[in-house]
C-alpha cells in the first residue's frame, strides 16, 4: 500500500491562534487516475487541510508525505519542484485570475516561470512556441484558444474556472487540489467542469482532493471520501459505500441536506439544530449538541477514528447501529425533533 | 393575485432593441412560492430588480406592468414606491454579507430600517426581537457586527426584517447559493413555513432545479431573456416540455450518481 501512495498526510494539525482548525487529520491520495473528496460544511477545516498540503499555511504538526519524501521540510528548489507538482484551483476564479492580464499572458506567465518557455518570449495570445502551448491547453480545458486575447471579465464565471484549471494544467502537476471548484458557478457551468474534471482524470491520470460541502457531486469523481467536521474525520471510506450507507450520523445529515429533484429520492430531511460551533469544540464528541442520535457517553467522551466496517472509519460511538440503518420512521422523528432515542429499539 | 406581472419587458437602450428580460405573465398568490429558474444571463434578477423598481437605476428601461394586489406599481414616484418597497415587498439576495453596511451593528441596521418605515423606536426594538426568535436566532445576535454572523445567520436576519415589517412578498434572488447544502437546508424550511403560517407570497428566483423542485408551487423558466415553459413544479420537472428545462435538470447532480 504505501507504494501506491502519491500523498500521504498523517496526524496533520494547523492552528490559527488557539483556534485548532486541523486536528489530527490522516489521509491517502494514491496515484492517478484517483480522487479523493474532502467534505464538510463552511468552518470544518477542509479548506486550510488544502493549503496545509500546499504549504501555503504552515502546519503545527504532522507529517505530509508526496511520493515518499518529506513535504514540511522543503525548501528553496526542492519547495519549488513541489508546488509544480502539486497546483491548486480555487473556489474564486474572479479573484484568483489578474484582471489586468489577458487569458493568453495568464497563462504564458505560468509556462516562462516555470522554465517551460522562454522568458524572453512575448505575450502570451502571440505566434511561436509560447502561443501554441497556450492554444493547445485552452483547448484542453474545452475553450476557444481565441479567448486566449480576452481578459477575464470578459468571460463568464465557469470560462474563467476553466482558464484557472488550464493555468494548474500548465506545468503538468500530478495532485491537483480543488477548493470548491464549482459552488460559486449555476448548475450548468458546474455539470461542465466536472465534465471536464472527469475527463482530464482519465488523459492526463490526475489525482487530485476534490474540497466540497455537496456530497452530490462526489459519486462519479472520487473514489474514497472523508467527511471533515470541526478540523477532525468524522468518517472516512470508499465513496459509493459512504454515501450508499453513512456510518456517521453528520454524514447521514449532509446526505439528506442536498436537494433531490425526484421527489422520490427524496431523503426525510434531517435538519441539524445550529451550526458548527467557532473556536473550541465542546467536550465529549464535537458533533454531540447537534447530533440527532446523542447519548451520554457522547457528552463525556470523545470517539476515535475507528474501523467499523471493511474499508470504512467513523468516530462515532454509535457507529454500528447507524451503519445498520436507522429504523423505518425515524427519519421524519428526527426532522420532527420528536423527543426519545430514534435508535433506541425499546417500544 | 398577491402580485401580477403582465407583458414586462427590461431594456438597455431604445423600444428596438432585444429585452434582456420579457416575461408575457407571472403570478405569486398569497400563501404560494413561484420559482423563476434560468442560468447567468437569463433574466431571473433583471426581472426581480424591475419588480422591485430599481431596473432604472442599473440604466434599464422597463415596460409592461406590475400590481401588488392590483395597484399598479410602474410609473409610481420615488416616495411612493419606497413606501412598498422594503415594506410589503422585501427582497433577499445571493450575498446576504453585502446587504448589511459592515461598520454599523446589525442591530442598528434592523431598527433604522423599522423607523424609516413609520414604527416608534421602542416598538422596533420589541420588533426585532420577536423576528429574530421567529427565523430561530437569538436576538442577542443583534449586537454584533455582521463579519461576526455567519452567512446562513445573516441571511436569516434579512429574512426577519422582512418579517418585522410584516412583508405580504418576498422577493429571493439566490438566497441559498452561497450557502452550505446544511445551511440552505434550513433556509428553504424556513421559507415554506413563511409560505404556510403567515401566508406570504415568495418569487424564488434561482439556477438549480433541484432546489426549485423541493420547494416551489409553480415554475417559471428563463433562457437568454425569455420565458421558454411556466407550470406546476411537479409536472415540469416530470414532463418537461421544452429542451432547454430538460437540460437544466440534466445538469442537477443527483447522490445516486
Amino acid at each position: 500500500m504505501p507504494s501506491e501512495a502519491l500523498l500521504a498526510v498523517r496526524d496533520l494539525r494547523v492552528t490559527y491562534g488557539a483556534v485548532r482548525a486541523v486536528d489530527g487529520v490522516s489521509l491517502q491520495i494514491d496515484r492517478g487516475p484517483f480522487g479523493l473528496a474532502l467534505v464538510g460544511e463552511s468552518g470544518s477545516g477542509k479548506t486550510t487541510v488544502g493549503r496545509a498540503i500546499l504549504r501555503l499555511v504552515p502546519a503545527a504538526g504532522g507529517t505530509i508525505r508526496f511520493e515518499g519524501r518529506d513535504v514540511l521540510g522543503l525548501r528553496g528548489r526542492p519547495l519549488r519542484d513541489y508546488r509544480r507538482a502539486a497546483q491548486m484551483v480555487f473556489q474564486d476564479a474572479d479573484n484568483s485570475l489578474d484582471p489586468r492580464m489577458r487569458v493568453g499572458a495568464t497563462l504564458a506567465e505560468v509556462l516562462k516561470a516555470h522554465g517551460l518557455a522562454p522568458r524572453g518570449a512575448g505575450g502570451g495570445a502571440g505566434g511561436g512556441a509560447v502561443g501554441d502551448r497556450v492554444a493547445a491547453l485552452l483547448r484542453e480545458a474545452a475553450l476557444d484558444p481565441e479567448l486566449a486575447s480576452r481578459y477575464p471579465h470578459q468571460l463568464s464565471g465557469g470560462q474563467r474556472q476553466r482558464v484557472a484549471i488550464a493555468r494548474a494544467l500548465a506545468v503538468s502537476p500530478r495532485l491537483l487540489v480543488l477548493d470548491e471548484p464549482t459552488s460559486a458557478l449555476d448548475v450548468t457551468a458546474q455539470a461542465r467542469i466536472l465534465a471536464l474534471v472527469r475527463r482530464l482524470r482519465s488523459e492526463r491520470e490526475l489525482a487530485y482532493l476534490l474540497i466540497t460541502h455537496n456530497l452530490a457531486i462526489i459519486g462519479e469523481l472520487c473514489e474514497q471520501a472523508a467527511v471533515l467536521y470541526l478540523g477532525r474525520v468524522a468518517e472516512t471510506g470508499p465513496t459509493a459505500g459512504l454515501l450508499a450507507r453513512p456510518a456517521h450520523p453528520y454524514t447521514l445529515a449532509l446526505r439528506s441536506a442536498v436537494p433531490e429533484v425526484d421527489a422520490a429520492a427524496r431523503r426525510s430531511r434531517i435538519i441539524l439544530s445550529g451550526e458548527a460551533p467557532h473556536g473550541a469544540p465542546p467536550p465529549g464528541c464535537p458533533f454531540h449538541p447537534r447530533c440527532p442520535v446523542a447519548i451520554d457517553i457522547c457528552r463525556v467522551s470523545v470517539p476515535a477514528l475507528r474501523t467499523v466496517a471493511p474499508g470504512r472509519q467513523a468516530a462515532c460511538h454509535r457507529a454500528e447501529e447507524v451503519l445498520a440503518g436507522l429504523p423505518a420512521g425515524t427519519a421524519a422523528q428526527l426532522a420532527d425533533n420528536r423527543p426519545g432515542d430514534p435508535l433506541s429499539t425499546e417500544p | 393575485m398577491k402580485l401580477e406581472l403582465r407583458d414586462l419587458q427590461v431594456r438597455f437602450g431604445g423600444p428596438d432593441t432585444r429585452p434582456v428580460a420579457s416575461v408575457p405573465e407571472l403570478t405569486v398568490d398569497a400563501g404560494e412560492i413561484v420559482g423563476l429558474a434560468g442560468e447567468s444571463g437569463s433574466g431571473k434578477s433583471m426581472t426581480i430588480l424591475a419588480v422591485l423598481g430599481l431596473a432604472g437605476t442599473a440604466g434599464a428601461t422597463v415596460t409592461g406592468s406590475v400590481k401588488l394586489d392590483g395597484q399598479e406599481l410602474t410609473g409610481l414616484s420615488g416616495a411612493a414606491l419606497r413606501a412598498i418597497r422594503g415594506r410589503r415587498i422585501a427582497a433577499i439576495f445571493q450575498s446576504p454579507s453585502l446587504a448589511f453596511n459592515p461598520v454599523f451593528r446589525v442591530g442598528q441596521i434592523v431598527s433604522r430600517t423599522l423607523r424609516m418605515h413609520g414604527l416608534p423606536a421602542g416598538q422596533a426594538r420589541e420588533r426585532a426581537d420577536a423576528a429574530m426568535r421567529s427565523v430561530l436566532l437569538s436576538p442577542e445576535l443583534l449586537r454584533r457586527y455582521p463579519s461576526q454572523l455567519s452567512g446562513g445567520q445573516l441571511q436569516r436576519v434579512a429574512i426577519a426584517l422582512a418579517l418585522a415589517l410584516r412583508a405580504e412578498v418576498l422577493l429571493a434572488d439566490e438566497p441559498t447559493s452561497a450557502l452550505d447544502v446544511t445551511v440552505q437546508a434550513e433556509v428553504l424550511e424556513l421559507l415554506r413555513e413563511l409560505r404556510d403560517s403567515r401566508g406570504i407570497a415568495i418569487l424564488f428566483v434561482s439556477h438549480d432545479l433541484a432546489v426549485i423542485a423541493e420547494l416551489c408551487d409553480r415554475v417559471t423558466i428563463m433562457r437568454a431573456g425569455e420565458v421558454v415553459e411556466q407550470g406546476p413544479t411537479g409536472q415540469v420537472i416530470a414532463a418537461p416540455r421544452h429542451d432547454y428545462t430538460r437540460e437544466l435538470l440534466a445538469a442537477v447532480p443527483r447522490i445516486g450518481g
